[in-house]
């Protein structure tokens, strides 16, 4: 009687777990899910039609506001972008400090995620480190740019500030200590059974799924393909730096926790090469006040914690404002693997599908 | 066997156990005892939260050593704000040659706290103070202005009113 029905349900808006506004409807066949279907933007706000009504200097602003978690990063993207347009050439010292702000961010991207995914999965203890050490990543972005999430790190052409004094400090003290941390959560998640349980083999995407729906980031990584932008297409100072890019081949959360683990310690790695190799010298280009695009359009692609984030710019002749503006956002493009993920899987799993990609909401829906 | 073995005894909870263990005897061995200057929080608003010299707070005009607003009305920071917060009436004041704004309206529940305007700034007359606590309890508190009116940008925010220190 009971055989062939389905029941259908709503995982949010208003569910802890969904990381933010993110409504996905469920169709169950008991506890097997049949079909998903994630729907976005309850977090709309135009940030691409706000930032064609803003000057190029302005828009920063609005990048901050999109991922949350990585506003440095998003940061990075905008003003690359923008340096690209009007053809700026940035300090050699702007780029050291432009990537170790923005891999300070990746580590904090990257512990919010690992709080928030193994609090999703039933894990509090690391949730409460993470936080810890995520607390003086603000810190230093607070000693730097003088905010703790909406950073407006940098500027068109460089940085607005040199380092404050005893920024270095703080920045190797938290070096030194972070490893050990590292460790902990690792010690208290990676071999963990209950963890190991929840992760392996749930919510599988294989490589050339990945590929075709255009995922990006450590999603994409875990899947065995070695694709980074900061190796592929260097920008800011990662040319310079000695770096591996971390892979696993099972495809599944688990191996997608190994990569963001092993991408911290890398991350470390290139924080430590900053520091060390710091060069002298000014840390802002010369640039007009008012600032007019040359050439017609760019698209400039990084990697930003979650993945490929690309800003599209389009310049008019004489206009102090951008055309049009567009972001790849990765978090929205690495959802729409959500329903594959899924499909097939447990009720249970979705948390960890959905705490897995880490996406954020303000950037997915903009 | 081996296996069986590992599945028998939870060592892998053990270890992790063994985590959260030293953690908890660090804390509640060191808790309450003043010679331990370490604690990872800090009891917010009993004790003051010390903020980052860079840090954006809230936007105030500065004066010169003769106690005159310094600003010009040049209209920088008008312009160059993102969410238009800032508007600047010029205006004459006699025995100062340059223009002199009549009104500075600052309209904080719009602002971002980018610090735009500072940097705009050519004449050094407007900084972001260390402010943070910008709560109120009427959205017209919101609304500040320059001297005269009831909330203006020389004083503290009501909530500083509030503070522990005033119980």
């Amino acid at each position: 009687m009971f055989k062939n029905e389905e029941m259908e349900i709503n995982l949010g808006p208003q569910h802890p777990s969904t990381h933010g506004v993110l409504r996905v409807k469920l169709r169950l066949d008991g506890e097997t899910i049949t079909h998903c279907k994630p729907v976005i933007g309850y977090l709309h706000r135009g940030v691409e039609k706000i930032c064609e009504n803003q000057t190029f200097f302005q828009g920063q602003v609005w990048t901050d506001r999109m991922d949350y978690c990585s506003a440095v990063a998003n940061n990075l993207g905008w003003a690359e972008a923008n340096e690209k347009l009007f053809g700026i050439t940035v300090p050699r010292r702007a780029q050291y400090i432009r990537t170790l702000l923005n891999e300070f961010n990746r580590l904090a991207s990257h512990l919010i995620w690992l709080a928030t995914h193994a609090l999703d999965i039933g894990a509090m203890t690391v949730f409460l480190y993470a936080f810890r050490e995520r607390e003086d990543i603000l810190d230093m972005n607070e000693a730097f740019c003088g905010s703790r999430l909406t950073t407006t790190a940098f500027r068109i052409g460089g940085l607005r500030e040199d380092m404050p004094p005893g920024f270095e400090k703080m920045a190797r003290k938290f070096l030194a200590k972070f490893p050990t941390c590292l460790e902990e959560y690792e010690n208290l998640l990676s071999e963990n059974r209950i963890w190991k349980k929840r992760t392996v083999g749930v919510a599988m995407l294989s490589a050339e799924d990945a590929i075709a729906l255009g995922v990006t980031g450590p999603v994409l990584r875990a899947a065995g393909v070695p694709y980074d932008i900061r190796k592929a297409f260097p920008y800011a100072a990662y040319g310079e730096m000695d770096f591996e890019v971390p892979t696993q081949t099972a495809a599944d959360t688990y191996a997608r926790y190994l990569v963001r683990m092993a991408e911290m310690r890398q991350s470390a790695r290139i924080i430590q090469q900053c520091l060390d190799g710091m060069p002298e010298g000014p840390v802002m280009a010369k640039i007009p006040k008012i600032l007019k695009p040359e050439v017609n359009e760019v698209y400039h692609a990084t990697e930003a914690p979650k993945g490929e984030i690309g800003y599209y710019l389009v310049g008019e002749k004489g206009s102090t404002n951008p055309y049009r503006f567009h972001v790849r956002a990765p978090g929205f493009i690495n959802l729409q693997s959500l329903p594959k993920m899924a499909e097939g899987g447990l009720i249970a799993d979705i948390v960890a599908a959905i705490g897995t990609l880490d996406i954020v909401l303000g950037e997915i829906d903009r | 066997m081996n296996k069986f073995l590992r599945t028998l005894i939870p060592s892998d909870i053990a270890k992790g156990m063994a985590i959260t263990g030293k953690h908890f005897c660090k804390v509640f061995f060191t808790a309450n005892r003043r010679k331990v200057p370490f604690h990872i929080v800090s009891e917010y608003p009993e004790v003051v939260a010390k903020v980052q010299p860079r840090y954006r707070g809230r936007l105030t005009l500065l004066k010169d050593e003769q106690g005159e607003i310094k600003c010009v009305c040049c209209l920088a920071c008008e312009k160059i704000c993102p969410t238009q917060v800032i508007t600047i009436e010029k205006g004459k004041k006699e025995g100062r040659k340059m223009p002199y704004p009549v009104r500075y309206d600052f309209e904080m529940e719009r602002c971002i706290f980018c610090e735009f305007c500072v940097e705009s700034c050519g004449f050094d007359s407007i900084i972001l103070n260390h402010q943070f606590e910008l709560a109120t309890y009427n959205r017209e508190d919101f609304s500040l202005g320059m001297e005269g009116l009831s909330q203006n940008m020389f004083e503290p925010s009501p909530v500083g009113k509030f503070s522990v220190a005033d119980d």
